[in-house]
This record gives structure tokens, C-alpha cells and sequence, in this order.
């Protein structure tokens, strides 16, 4: 199932990836899955909420688009407060969290973009 | 002008919302076939203990650098070696394998049904929305597009002064195609039926790999140039001074 229980509402369980040697970083590759499907999942969510949001409130074109991004930019800036802003002990590099997933979630915002668009707006 | 067209009310309680909904339900139902569907094969012995021991060698590639050279060469030799190395395959057995892939019927079975599981309710949706859904205006997207994706996205209506952002249920139907695999991720789980095929097919075949015979020897020929082509690098060089160190903290608290 899902993993309900680390929605973005309740704790959001991350771990540490091993970091032990000085002067090799050595990561925990079950770790950092685990983080990745947790801000995959927050992406995913988000995406749809902001779909929804962006069709009731009637944005089009580039409106719509700016409100997607700026929603991911704060889902990023939420996930990286949640490691307390030390991001490299969680993932291997900063890039995830900010971009990784952006891309895959955009069909699924554009989708309920214009179902939610539509049903309020046109309809 | 950007003219707003005023539809009917009925096209979205008869159009747009069953539609949404139908593909959902054959997305979910298509997961809870598949995982019905699916046969637990009866693995051969001898190809699964090749499978293991590959994945062995896997291991002992990707952490060669922290063992000393004198341990990672004596690993190395006991799989590479000529007379009685794990990977070691001799020509003649390799010809065996080879055909005994292609007898072996369950792997054909296994990608049919999925490609079936796949394809099938794909190609009858769409077939269901052509013939009861077209003609009409469905839906209006809320992004301006160029006049070259009018003859995508409106292929049922004949009107050219209609709006580009007006698009038919064809395109609604594509538009749910791509937009509601985040939706099955998150109903669904991980590891759902619903995602690419393409994926599907790479994981299935690799974890197959050893069970079915599927190039063994080939597998196993990989891995041990794998091995050979390692350079060691120990990254543990000073360890035991750390050690010391660190075991010296503890003593004198």
C-alpha cells in the first residue's frame, strides 16, 4: 500500500545515509531510495492539489505554470527544512531534492489542471 | 475573439467525469488481474545457484575498495580461476545453456500476459471513446497551443474557427492516459502494473535472468570480466591508525 504513514502531514521518516569514511563518502543505497520514494510521493501528492488549485482558482497559460512551480519550489524548500537544511546527509547530492520528480508529476498537474478548470469554469 | 463557448453541462456529467473514472477503475482493475494472473515460477536449482553466485561476484565488485589487495585478490581468484572458478564456464557447457533457453516456454508466457495486460484494455478504451465519444467539443485546456496541434488534439471536430485550447475526447482520453499514472502510484502503492511497460520489461528480465536460463553463461562470462577489469583501490589506508585513535577516546574516559 501506500506509505501512509509517512505523509507529508504526519512525520516524515528520513534516514541517514552512512557517511564514515573521511575521506571516501560511502552511501547507504537502501537509504537513499527510501528518501527518494518519500519526496516522489510529496511530489506526487502536490502536484495534484496543485492541479486542483490551479484550475478552481481559473489560472490559464502561463499563470497556471508559474503556480506549478512555485508549489514544487515549496515542496523543495519544505523537504529540505525537514533535514534541517543539511541536505548532503540525506541525499547524495542537492539536485534531488529540488528537481527530481518535477517533470514525471507535470502530465499529472496538467491533467487535473483542466479537469478542475473545466468543471468549475467552462461548465 | 478568444471566444468562450458555453457547453453543455452534459458533455461533463456524461463525458469528462466517466471517462476519468473508467480509467481509474481499469487501472485498478488491471493491477488486481496482473498480480492474479501472475504464475510464481518453479525456479531450476542449478540456475538460481548460478544466479546467487553472480550476484555474489556483483558484491564483491562493488565493495572491492574496502577490503585489503592480498583479501580482494584471493575473492578474485576463487571465482576466476581456470580449473575450478565459480565463473568459469567451459565452452562446451555454454553451447547446453543456449538451447536450453529457447525450450524453455514460461518466459514467452510470462511477457505475453503482461504485454496483454497491458495492450488489451489500452486498445478497447480507446476504441470505446472513438465510437461514442466523438464529434464533439469536450473539454477546453487552459494553455494556448499552436495552430499545428489542431489537427491532434480536434481530430472529431470539423470546424476550424473553434478555439485550439477545445479539444475532443481524444485527446481527454491521452490526457488521463498520462496524467493519472502519478494517481495510480499513490492508490496503489509502488511496484504497480500500471507504470511503462518498457521498465516493467527491463526489471522483469533481469531478475529473471538467472532463473529461466536466459543467457547464463553469458552472465556469468559478464561478471568475471567484471572482476578482472577491477583496479583496486583501498580507501581504508590509514584504519587502523583511526582505529587506534578512536579506541585510545574510549580507554581514557
Amino acid at each position: 500500500m501506500a506509505p501512509s504513514s509517512k505523509s507529508k502531514g504526519a512525520a516524515v521518516k528520513e534516514m541517514e545515509k552512512s557517511d564514515d569514511i573521511n575521506d571516501v563518502p560511502s552511501f547507504s543505497v537502501e537509504n537513499i531510495q527510501h528518501n527518494m520514494k518519500i519526496v516522489y510521493y510529496c511530489r506526487t501528492f502536490l502536484s495534484i492539489v496543485a492541479g486542483s488549485i490551479a484550475g478552481v482558482l481559473g489560472l490559464t497559460a502561463l499563470s497556471g505554470f508559474l503556480c506549478y512551480f512555485v508549489i514544487m519550489l515549496l515542496a523543495s524548500l519544505g523537504l529540505a527544512a525537514k533535514t534541517k537544511f543539511d541536505v548532503h546527509s540525506f541525499f547524495d547530492s542537492w539536485h534531488r531534492v529540488v528537481f527530481d520528480g518535477v517533470s514525471q508529476e507535470f502530465m499529472s498537474f496538467v491533467l487535473f489542471w483542466s479537469f478542475a478548470y473545466d468543471i468549475v469554469h467552462i461548465f | 475573439m478568444a471566444n468562450d463557448l458555453v457547453l453543455d453541462t452534459a458533455i461533463r456529467d456524461w463525458v469528462l467525469v466517466p471517462l476519468s473514472l473508467v480509467m481509474v477503475l481499469i487501472g485498478v482493475l488491471r493491477h488486481f488481474v496482473s498480480k492474479a494472473l501472475q504464475s510464481s515460477p518453479t525456479p531450476d536449482p542449478k540456475a538460481f545457484k548460478e544466479s546467487q553466485v553472480v550476484i555474489r561476484a556483483r558484491y564483491l565488485r562493488g565493495a572491492a575498495n574496502y577490503i585489503p589487495l592480498k583479501a580482494f585478490r584471493m575473492r578474485r581468484t576463487y571465482y576466476n580461476n581456470e580449473e575450478n572458478g565459480l565463473l568459469h564456464v567451459p565452452k562446451g557447457q555454454a553451447q547446453n545453456m543456449q538451447a536450453q533457453m529457447f525450450s524453455d516456454p514460461n518466459m514467452a508466457m510470462d511477457m505475453m500476459k503482461k504485454n496483454l495486460s497491458m495492450i488489451v484494455p489500452q486498445t478497447l478504451t480507446f476504441a470505446w471513446v472513438n465510437f461514442f465519444f466523438s464529434g464533439f467539443v469536450t473539454a477546453k485546456i487552459p494553455f494556448p497551443l499552436t495552430q499545428r496541434f489542431r489537427a491532434m488534439l480536434q481530430n472529431g471536430i470539423d470546424l476550424s474557427s473553434v478555439d485550439v485550447s477545445y479539444v475532443s475526447s481524444r485527446s481527454w482520453y491521452f490526457l488521463n492516459l498520462f496524467g493519472l499514472r502519478g494517481l495510480f502510484s499513490l492508490i496503489l502503492g509502488e511496484e504497480n502494473a500500471t507504470d511503462d511497460t518498457q521498465r516493467l520489461m527491463q526489471t522483469q528480465m533481469a531478475m529473471q535472468m538467472g532463473g529461466l536460463g536466459a543467457d547464463p553463461a553469458k552472465a556469468l562470462g559478464a561478471e568475471k570480466d567484471g572482476l578482472d577489469l577491477i583496479q583496486h583501490d583501498w580507501v581504508l589506508p590509514k584504519i587502523e591508525q583511526k582505529a587506534e585513535v578512536v579506541l585510545r577516546q574510549f580507554l581514557d574516559h
